[in-house]
């Protein structure tokens, strides 16, 4: 009969007797020996309070530091880390809006024609010496 | 940001502390619970292995305060297993001290006395209560005819039969609490059972 054979036949005789025996022996500790559990039982129940109570404590301040960080990063983070605007790229796209539309462009509303047509004409009108003259004149002045 | 907003606002902040409250209260009275449902056990298994009474009750002490602080938050069915390799480390523990003490009195002879009343005898402490009725005092000498029988049995034998037999633990959780695999178990308790066959054929019935 090998190990795990014996193991199957759990309760024969002499187990079932020694566990009777080792069970009744425990129910009738004497008191002091189960006062004496008892502390011990309440020691160690107090020193998961204290170690949870400490653990918290040693955590907290660590845990309002990663708090205010994470406050500080949602508030400013999206502004430092969004992409600036590119004009260059903004007024490209304006321009290939114009471009393709299909209205005609009024570019030459803004231009004043006329005075580029009047000063054409004192330039052609005006005599040769004259202009000269006033040229020797002012540089005479000077 | 805008979900945790609605998380926030939408969760009530004292039921979440009354409900952390309440888990924390049930997780100590659970370890309350299993502390009260070990301690005898865990008592004797000391006592037969050391055959101290103080001893014993220092070991018992320290695997408590050792499974309250370090093993607490973890699930309650592993803290059996836990609890009595903790405590099997301890009596260990106590074993060799005593064994270099030992070794270390048999250098001075002029002090081997001295220490001799700490060795506590089963029967004689059985018998120290006072005069008992005989049936209880023949219970008594079976008791401990059977611890002296279990302290004779090598440490693994012992431990694995007091496991199995006493506590009721499983295989699997006898190899957690003696770290050494199923086989292992068995093979100690076989031999175990045979050893005390042996030794109190008497009790067969």
């Amino acid at each position: 009969m090998n190990a795990g054979d014996e193991q199957q036949q759990v309760d024969s005789p002499i187990e079932q007797q020694t566990r009777s025996l080792l069970l009744a022996s425990a129910e009738q500790l004497p008191w002091a020996v189960r006062s004496r559990l008892t502390q011990a039982r309440h020691a160690a129940l107090q020193v998961r309070d204290a170690r949870r109570h400490h653990r918290l404590q040693r955590w907290a301040p660590a845990g309002a530091v990663a708090a205010a960080a994470l406050a500080l990063l949602v508030v400013l983070g999206p502004h430092r880390t969004r992409p600036a605007a590119v004009p260059v790229a903004n007024g490209a796209l304006e321009d290939i809006d114009l471009l393709s539309s299909d209205v005609p462009l009024n570019v030459d509303q803004d231009v004043n024609y006329e005075f580029y047509e009047w000063a054409v004409d004192e330039a052609s009108t005006a005599p040769r010496g004259g202009a000269a003259a006033g040229a020797g004149t002012a540089s005479s002045r000077m | 940001m805008a979900g945790f907003a609605t998380l926030v606002s939408q969760t009530d902040l004292p039921t979440l502390r009354k409900a952390h409250l309440r888990e924390i209260q049930d997780g100590a009275r659970a370890l309350e619970a299993f502390l009260a449902g070990v301690e005898r056990k865990a008592f004797r298994i000391a006592q037969i292995a050391l055959r101290h009474e103080a001893d014993a009750l220092d070991v018992v002490q320290d695997a408590m305060l050792q499974l309250s602080a370090r093993y607490a938050s973890r699930p309650a069915e592993e803290w059996k297993p836990l609890f009595y390799r903790i405590l099997e480390n301890r009596i260990r523990d106590v074993q060799r001290r005593r064994n270099v003490r030992n070794r270390v009195m048999a250098l001075m002879p002029w002090r081997g006395g001295e220490d001799e009343d700490e060795t506590v005898d089963a029967v004689a402490q059985a018998l120290d209560g006072g005069p008992t009725p005989p049936v209880q005092l023949e219970s008594d000498e079976i008791l401990a005819a059977l611890e002296r029988a279990l302290a004779a049995l090598p440490n693994r034998q012992r431990q694995a039969f007091m496991l199995r037999n006493f506590e009721g633990l499983d295989v699997a959780g006898t190899a957690v609490a003696m770290k050494c695999s199923q086989g292992s178990v068995k093979t100690h308790y076989f031999r175990a059972v045979q050893a005390l066959r042996v030794k109190l054929g008497e009790f067969r019935t």
